[in-house]
């Protein structure tokens, strides 16, 4: 019992990263109608930017604000200079520059800063002593803390696609470009500021994660939970909110049970579980299971 | 859904054209006559370098072959694939297992190589019914990351992470060729060189086929596609078992020529996305565009590695891909196609000459 409740907490710590990482990607998708495969590299680069400044004796608050300032920035500039002038053009040539960010800035953070394993401090209490008992399994306070900033986020997102001018605008770019431009919307600024936030999500879920990761931060570091993080923003269909957050929990949690429990699985093919929840979903339903219908228009 | 390739199509400028070509007149057989004496002369020119030079000409061939069967799938269907690292690698480690475990002959396994791959293709294949552009390519993308995986953790058969090591008197050249083990190089050259050559004369073909003209329209409008009777499931599981087949032959060709294997060295989502560039970089949807882009990826790194080593030269790797999206989206042979065509039209032969 204690055993699996130490698993299950784990699992939906993990499963927390994977979500906010996806929600990362959601936004993305409902401000612009594309899919950012660079998202895991571009945390990671943030991440980085993080750990420097604590090196550099700057509170770890300070550097998380900072990292998701980062992100932000940089993401609102890759959209302005490397997507938009692209995105006319097809999927693939998105899909080539998108590949080109992600060794470019997997290396740029290896040739800035070394490719030793670093260690990011957590701004959560994480001592040896730090825990609450649930069921006599140990619940630490930095998995709290990803709880916590999940949780918050979710409520944030919601409130700005549901509740905000700006969150209206991105939806109605991401379902018709054209018309919204017509109706007044400022399509290039709202798919900036789309992907500007999608890269301070993923700033901060990098931050959140790596004091937990057990490779800390390390030029790998964000590649598992970038496929698990795709994986569970296609469970929700890469434009529900909530589906990212579900789809991120679930992968979590059935990634801590088999691996505890389905031994032939062990931690050895962790993507390759990903990988056939990806197929497996997206062969039963297309849109994921959140997902809204599209109707292709002849 | 369409693909970086508008080079692909005739340009409507035929008429300001400087020459115009019949097809398949004398003239037109004797430019191609001298295409292909050039093409030989130079493959007889690269046998006779340095063996580390033939080396790196054998990796261009194998990395051509590869390339080859990608452009058939994303370039010529349209369907984005960053997963054949999986192709290359299984078509490697198929042919390894054959050699080390059950004493294969090397050309004996290429056979049983390119089944296995096919039918991997078809299985990989399947999800692209469902699912179109990006999201096809963050499944590929997930073949390509679980396949180290995979080969990993089958540790009795592929050796595992410690990698596998083919010694290198199986690999000898066979007798009839006359070559000695110590040959292998010059050997590998060949056969790669005359495998690229058949692949390239099979992908051709198949693009001028029935079946290429529904591959294109698969990837130009898949629902006019549809509409006018093309099997658009069929259609698009056989290219990818087709793909798959072709790239694992140059897997099988890779364990010949570099006779050990690791599940992290070559068969990584890295190594998919060298793959990818290579095609870009030469020109999707061309026919000398993986050959081209094949040379760009094996001798640019090389010389890049001379100034710049580490991390440095993935900075520029992702930079050259950027940068190649902007100034060259059709690719060096889309370009120089597209160069040509400014200077000679070649028209068929029922063909009214375009006016002067």
């Amino acid at each position: 019992m204690e055993l699996f409740v130490e698993r299950l907490l784990a699992g939906l710590t993990n499963g927390s990263v994977y979500a906010l990482l996806a929600l990362a990607l959601v936004v993305v998708y409902r401000a612009t109608g594309t899919l950012n495969f660079a998202q895991g590299e571009l945390a990671l680069f943030t991440t980085f930017v993080a750990w420097w400044l604590t090196t550099l004796d700057a509170p770890v608050w300070v550097a998380i604000v900072a990292a998701l300032i980062v992100g932000f920035v940089l993401g609102a500039a890759i959209e302005r200079l490397l997507i938009r002038p692209v995105q006319r053009k097809n999927d693939m040539a998105v899909l080539i520059v998108a590949l080109g960010l992600f060794t470019g800035l997997n290396s740029l953070a290896g040739l800035l800063w070394g490719s030793e394993t670093k260690i990011m401090p957590s701004p959560f209490p994480n001592g040896l002593d730090d825990y609450v008992s649930v069921f006599g399994a140990r619940l630490y306070g930095d998995a709290l803390g990803v709880w916590a900033a999940l949780i918050v986020l979710l409520g944030l997102m919601t409130l700005l696609f549901r509740r905000t001018r700006i969150g209206l605008h991105m939806r109605a770019v991401a379902a018709n470009p054209e018309s919204a431009a017509l109706a007044g919307v400022r399509t290039g600024r709202i798919l900036m500021v789309g992907w500007g936030l999608s890269g301070a999500i993923g700033a901060l879920a990098g931050v959140l994660v790596t004091p937990l990761a057990p490779e800390q931060l390390g030029l790998t570091t964000m590649f598992h939970i970038f496929i698990a993080a795709s994986a569970a923003a296609l469970f929700g269909g890469l434009d529900s909110l909530p589906g990212a957050v579900v789809g991120g929990l679930t992968i979590g949690v059935l990634e801590a049970l088999l691996s505890g429990y389905v031994s032939f699985i062990g931690g050895e093919l962790q993507q390759t579980s990903a990988l056939l929840i990806i197929v497996a979903i997206l062969f039963i339903r297309p849109n994921g299971l959140f997902g809204s219908k599209r109707t292709v228009r002849v | 859904m369409t693909v970086l390739a508008p080079a692909a199509r005739p340009q409507a400028a035929a008429p300001r054209t400087k020459y115009v070509i019949v097809e398949n007149s004398p003239v037109h057989h004797a430019i191609r006559a001298a295409c292909i004496a050039v093409a030989a002369l130079g493959v007889l020119w690269a046998s006779q370098l340095a063996p580390f030079r033939v080396g790196q000409f054998t990796t261009v061939f194998i990395m051509a072959i590869a390339i080859i069967g990608l452009n058939l799938v994303t370039g010529y269907t349209g369907l984005l694939s960053i997963g054949h690292s999986a192709f290359f690698g299984l078509g490697a480690y198929t042919t390894g297992v054959l050699i080390v475990k059950l004493e294969f002959a090397p050309l004996a396994t290429i056979p049983i190589a390119m089944a296995l791959t096919f039918v991997l293709g078809l299985l990989v294949g399947l999800p692209s019914l469902r699912i179109h552009g990006l999201y096809l390519a963050l499944v590929t993308l997930a073949v390509a990351v679980a396949f180290p995986e995979i080969v990993r953790k089958l540790e009795s058969l592929t050796g595992g992470a410690a990698g596998m090591v083919v010694r290198s008197r199986y690999l000898a050249p066979p007798e009839w060729t006359g070559l000695v083990r110590a040959q292998r190089g010059i050997w590998m050259f060949w056969l790669s060189a005359f495998v690229l050559v058949l692949v390239m004369i099979l992908s051709r073909s198949l693009i001028r086929s029935r079946f290429g003209l529904m591959m294109r329209t698969v990837r130009d409008h898949e629902i006019a596609a549809a509409a006018n009777g093309v099997g658009i499931a069929r259609t698009k599981i056989l290219v990818f078992g087709i793909s798959g087949a072709i790239t694992g032959l140059a897997g099988a060709l890779f364990t010949m020529y570099i006779g050990a294997l690791s599940p992290d060295g070559s068969f990584t989502l890295l190594k998919a996305i060298e793959l990818v560039t290579g095609l870009v970089l030469g020109g999707v949807a061309t026919q000398l565009g993986p050959l081209i882009g094949a040379l760009a990826v094996v001798f640019l790194p090389y010389y890049t590695a001379s100034f710049t080593t580490g991390p440095l030269s993935g900075v520029l790797f992702g930079a050259v891909l950027i940068a190649l999206c902007f100034l060259m989206p059709e690719g060096i042979a889309g370009r120089l196609g597209l160069l040509i065509r400014r200077v000679v039209t070649v028209v068929p032969k029922d063909h009214p000459a375009p006016p002067r």
